[in-house]
């Protein structure tokens, strides 16, 4: 130290050295001192905590990124497949709905069907009662008609057919039945 | 031991002893005594019926119901034995003349073997079934 001081005591010629620079030698190793002593004491108890507070800090900034990364891959993802069911479901619709036209479509065809052979039948039956009533009531008219020719014939006979006229019938009937 | 005739039997007996030459009184007194002891006297009606049926399928006799509105003369009861001579083939007739005026007129002969209906109102009971 002792040494060092003339170089130091020649440097701070004010006219060649470090004194050219206008510097107090003594108050510049007093602050470089000063600065190492805060340079250790920064490195030793300050600059870690800040170094692992701002390595958290860093991690988690990470974390958040990757998480977010990840939500957005997994939102990406439901709503792919969101969109997948939606179609699923679309087409599914779309099937049923068809399905269902067509079921209908072969429900009203069957009603249609099955109206037309009602609507047949009752004709049918329809024109069989009414046959039948016809041939009844052709009947029932025959029936009274050959009642009436009977009945006017016989009284005719009875009023014209006396014992000679009568005599002359038999006899005409004993020829046939020999 | 009685054995119970049978209707026909009996008509066949009565047909053999009466043209055999029994008296009717006495056929008819056999028959009466088998009906009674048959208790089948509620079938004497039946059994002449038969009787007549018998004899007329013999060939000796027919009974006929001759059926008109009015009598009939003699010519035609003549007529009418003959037919019947002819139509049942036997030697004799006997005539039951029936006066019916619901027949209106014509004639209506009856044998045991059939009957040939001519009556005006036979004849229009066919006219009302054609009809």
């Amino acid at each position: 130290m002792l040494k060092l001081a003339p170089q130091f005591a020649e440097a701070s010629d004010p006219a060649t050295g470090i004194g050219a620079f206008n510097i107090n030698l003594k108050s510049f190793i007093f602050q470089l001192i000063t600065f190492v002593i805060v340079l250790l004491v920064f490195k030793r108890w300050v600059l870690p905590p800040l170094l692992k507070t701002l390595e958290d800090r860093r991690q988690t900034l990470e974390n958040s990124l990757t998480q977010a990364q990840e939500t957005q891959e997994a939102l990406a993802r439901a709503e792919a497949k969101a969109e997948e069911i939606l179609a699923r479901a679309r087409v599914q619709a779309d099937e049923a709905l068809a399905e269902a036209k067509k079921s209908g479509e072969a429900v009203v065809a069957s009603a249609e069907t099955a109206a037309e052979q009602r609507a047949a039948l009752i004709i049918k039956e329809a024109e069989a009662r009414l046959m039948s009533e016809r041939t009844k009531l052709h009947q029932e008219l025959k029936a009274e008609l050959a009642d009436l020719v009977a009945n006017a014939t016989e009284t005719i006979l009875r009023q014209k057919l006396d014992e000679k006229t009568d005599r002359k019938l038999i006899e005409q009937s004993l020829r046939e039945i020999a | 031991m009685s054995q119970r005739l049978s209707r026909r039997s009996l008509a066949r007996y009565a047909a053999d002893q009466l043209l055999g030459g029994s008296s009717a009184k006495s056929v008819a007194r056999h028959l009466a005594a088998a009906l009674i002891t048959s208790h089948s006297q509620k079938a004497a009606s039946l059994l002449l019926d038969d009787i007549n049926y018998e004899l007329q399928s013999r060939g000796h006799l027919a009974s006929a119901t001759v059926t008109s509105a009015y009598p009939l003369s003699t010519s035609l009861k003549k007529e009418v034995t003959s037919l019947v001579k002819k139509l049942a083939q036997v030697r004799q007739v006997v005539l039951a003349e029936q006066i019916d005026k619901t027949v209106i007129g014509g004639v209506r002969i009856q044998t045991a073997e059939g009957t040939w209906d001519k009556t005006v109102s036979a004849e229009l009971s066919r006219l009302k079934e054609n009809i």
